[in-house]
């Protein structure tokens, strides 16, 4: 688990501020690298569904990745407490698992963007900028 | 704007133009009626008027004949009567016309007045009631009152004489006046009624101008609708609106009905649609689906994404007891209202069995096109000029299985010949294929086989059985062109000297027979025949899991003549080496023996001819084993059997039909090899010979003549 404190903190809050959620070092590392956004501060990275509502109370971020399968704490129950805590935080799921029920079942659960692994950085990106738009 | 709004402006405008029609006709009506009242009245006053005109000269007329009477002392009671009405109709007239209206008119005041000075003196005369006359004999003459009334009479008619005029004239002002007010109060009642005329006539216009747009509105209306109908009708989709409470709206496609075989579906709710045709679990998918849709959580491309009825495989009656597999594609578009809610979510639905199938079948086919790429890589391993001879020979054999088909056949007998001959045949070539490691053509020949067993086992053959043979055949045929064809292409990638080698090959094989020297192209034939050999070897040692190691010797030495016999010969007894002679690992170090055994192959040139030696250090043949596989074979009676020394016994491996394997593979087991072995030696005027040490070696010796008794014997 790690709260960032990047140059981001010492000046002005930037307009959107990202919260990681993977189980995958890499995939995290991955996300964090490839998001090409100005606007966007990564706060914090999460490796389950327990680390990621600790760090969401610490960091208040206004978008999460979330994994689906992850020890603990899975990705669909903890987007349920996310939403719970914060109604309009927006969620975009990525994950393995392809079938259209999970996606479904995550979008009921409060999600708002599903993007499949393995993805590329423009998928990535696409998805994400989605999630900003807010729609 | 849109037909409703255009209906709605309509509408207000037509109550409108209506109202202010109904006010403008009620005004003339009011004030026409009010007109028609005063010019009524005003008629009665004028004709009161004009008969008050006449009064004056009457009564100084009256009064005149009365005063005549009087002075002629005849009877005046009449005249005086006459006079009395006279007075009362002028007074009641006049009073009358007073009333009416004319209270301010100047002249009515003026003849009322003067009308009143005349009552002074005549109300004396007509209030007269006596006798005037007293009769004597000496005439009539008048009584005092007659006097005085006389006197009054003389009076009044003075008066009447001098004022008559005058009242006269007044009257008739009163009359030409009121006559003037009549004109025009019935002028303005004229232009009154021409109005109300005009402003009917509009109310008219407008309500045939307002009718005919209706109508055209309806026209337009009810041709929007059949279109509406006819498109919903017509439509190969299914469609439909999804309200708040995901039922299915008032109007749908007709397409819904074959889809679904339903007839009604206005107010059923999806989850009916649904129940019987997916799964419980893909029910509540796709609920939860269409409860998403109302949300505005996800933009309509995701949804899309995560629609879980893109494709849904259902299974319906086909009318015909069985059941038909179709491919279903449910879309889902959200219908938003002005203030962009979602307040419909439009359904279409539309039957994709044809496309699923498409790309099944277009799977289907890239698999083949994998399958013939695999097939590439297969003949690309593959020399160009063994290949080509492998082509030829197969071919040639094939046209012999073609011509053992064709051959006429009565009796089950015959047919059970037929099949043995093409069995033989087929087991050849399948032999060759799998010694060049062409499993493609191995496995198609080995399925062929198969089916030749099949038919061996069932009784009373009839010509149609050998049917699906033909098929099978001419698929084989097919796949050994589409190999040519390869092989050619390739031949030509490889810059023509893959063709040359194809020459030599051929020249090789149509070479001079008899030769003892050794041929140009024998050295690299025997490559060949090498490497076709050893690669059959590895592969037959990794699929029956053995060790062996195979030696070949003098193979340059084998003349073209006998090229192909020397090699089929060497591809089955090595098979049957491999399969039946040399043991497991393990089991030869029970014998003692090396792991790994050897399989030895020599070509010799001897002064009579030449001389092929082939051993293998396994297990040998068991005369007894021999025996007991051909009884189980029922290739020979048991007594037959128990007669047999060894030698005979040892025989048994060149009958037709015999196998001791029980296991069928692609190598062994079908009981052909070493009969084919012996024909093709003793069709090409040769011997063979076998020698066996139970659990030590087994060895066949080949003799061939110095020229080969016909080349066609090798493959007849």
């Amino acid at each position: 688990m790690s709260a960032v404190n990047g140059s981001a903190a010492a000046g002005a809050r930037r307009a959107f501020r990202l919260l990681i959620v993977d189980d995958s070092n890499i995939m995290r590392r991955r996300i964090e690298r490839s998001q090409q956004f100005d606007e966007l501060e990564v706060v914090g990275a999460a490796s389950n569904g327990v680390e990621a509502l600790e760090l969401f109370q610490r960091t208040d971020p206004d978008l999460v990745t979330m994994d689906l399968t992850m020890p603990q704490m899975g990705g669909i129950e903890c987007i349920e407490r996310l939403v719970q805590l914060k109604p309009d935080v927006r969620i975009l799921v990525i994950s393995a698992l392809a079938d259209k029920a999970t996606a479904i079942d995550a979008m009921e659960k409060g999600a708002n963007g599903f993007l499949n692994k393995p993805f590329t950085d423009r998928q990535l990106n696409e998805a994400i900028a989605e999630l900003i738009r807010g729609r | 704007m849109n037909l409703f709004g255009v209906q709605h402006a309509r509408q207000i405008v037509t109550v409108g133009i209506g109202l202010l029609v109904a006010i403008v006709m009620g005004v003339v009506l009011l004030v026409g009626s009010r007109l028609a009242t005063q010019v009524t009245v005003d008629v009665g006053a004028l004709q009161t008027a004009s008969r008050l005109q006449a009064y004056p000269s009457i009564l100084d007329e009256q009064l005149s004949a009365l005063r005549d009477r009087l002075e002629e002392r005849s009877y005046a009671a009449q005249a005086l009567a006459d006079l009395k009405s006279t007075t009362a109709s002028f007074n009641h007239d006049l009073e009358s016309l007073g009333r009416a209206r004319l209270g301010q008119s100047q002249e009515l005041t003026d003849a009322m007045q003067l009308w009143r000075q005349y009552a002074p003196v005549i109300d004396p005369v007509t209030s007269f009631s006596g006798e005037p006359y007293v009769d004597t004999d000496a005439g009539s003459s008048f009584s005092k009152a007659g006097r005085e009334h006389y006197a009054n009479v003389k009076q009044a008619q003075l008066f009447a004489r001098q004022n008559s005029a005058e009242l006269h004239s007044l009257l008739g002002s009163l009359a030409s006046r009121l006559q003037r007010g009549v004109t025009s109060e019935a002028s303005r009642l004229r232009l009154l009624l021409s109005g109300g005329v005009l402003a009917a006539v509009l109310l008219g216009i407008v309500a045939a101008y307002l009718q005919v747009a209706r109508a055209r509105n309806e026209r337009a209306a009810r041709l929007a609708e059949e279109q509406t109908r006819d498109i919903l009708r017509t439509v190969r989709e299914g469609f439909f609106l999804l309200d708040a409470d995901y039922r299915i709206g008032a109007v749908w496609s007709h397409a819904l009905t074959r889809l679904f075989g339903k007839k009604s579906f206005a107010g059923l709710p999806f989850e009916e649609l649904l129940k019987d045709l997916v799964s419980p679990t893909t029910l509540a998918t796709a609920t939860k689906y269409i409860k998403l849709l109302w949300g505005e959580r996800a933009h309509e491309n995701l949804m899309k994404s995560i629609n879980p009825l893109g494709q849904l495989e259902i299974h319906v009656d086909n009318g015909h007891g069985g059941e038909d597999t179709r491919f279903l594609q449910f879309d889902f578009h959200r219908v938003t209202g002005p203030k962009g809610a979602v307040k419909h979510v439009l359904v279409s639905v539309s039957d994709i069995t044809a496309s699923v199938q498409l790309a099944r079948e277009l799977q289907e086919s890239q698999d083949n096109a994998n399958a013939q790429v695999d097939m590439m890589m297969g003949v690309m391993r593959i020399d160009p000029v063994q290949l080509g001879s492998f082509l030829d020979a197969t071919e040639t054999g094939l046209t012999v299985v073609n011509t053992i088909l064709k051959e006429p056949a009565r009796s089950d007998a015959d047919f059970r010949k037929k099949l043995q001959g093409m069995f033989r045949e087929l087991h050849s070539i399948k032999g060759e294929a799998s010694a060049i490691n062409l499993m493609t053509v191995a496995h198609r020949v080995h399925a062929l086989e198969d089916a030749v067993e099949e038919m061996k086992k069932s009784s009373g053959l009839t010509g149609n059985d050998f049917l699906p043979l033909v098929v099978k055949l001419d698929e084989l045929m097919a796949h050994l062109k589409l190999l040519r064809e390869l092989s050619s292409r390739f031949t030509t990638l490889r810059g023509g000297t893959g063709t040359g080698g194809a020459a030599r090959a051929g020249a090789a094989r149509t070479g001079e027979t008899g030769r003892y020297a050794v041929e140009p192209g024998a050295v690299r034939r025997a490559e060949e025949v090498s490497q076709t050999l050893q690669q059959l070897a590895s592969r037959l040692a990794s699929d029956h899991r053995k060790k062996f190691k195979l030696v070949l010797k003098g193979l340059a030495d084998v003349p073209a003549a006998y090229a192909a016999i020397v090699q089929d010969v060497l591809i089955q007894m090595l098979r049957n080496s491999a399969v039946h002679g040399i043991e497991a690992a393990d089991v030869r170090r029970t014998h003692r023996k090396d792991d790994t055994g050897l399989v030895r192959a020599e070509f010799h040139k001897k002064p009579e001819g030449y001389e092929l030696t082939f051993e293998d250090d396994g297990g040998g043949i068991l005369p007894e084993q021999l025996k007991a596989a051909a009884v189980r074979k029922q290739l020979v009676s048991q007594e037959e059997a128990d007669g047999m020394d060894s030698r005979a016994a040892m025989a048994l491996i060149f009958r037709p039909g015999f196998s001791t394997q029980d296991q069928v593979s692609l190598d062994a087991g079908r009981g052909v090899g070493m009969d084919v072995v012996a024909r093709t030696i003793y069709g090409a005027g040769g011997k063979i010979g076998v020698s066996t040490s139970p659990g030590k070696f087994t060895r066949f010796k080949i003799s061939l003549p110095a020229s080969a008794a016909t080349a066609d014997s090798a493959v007849a």
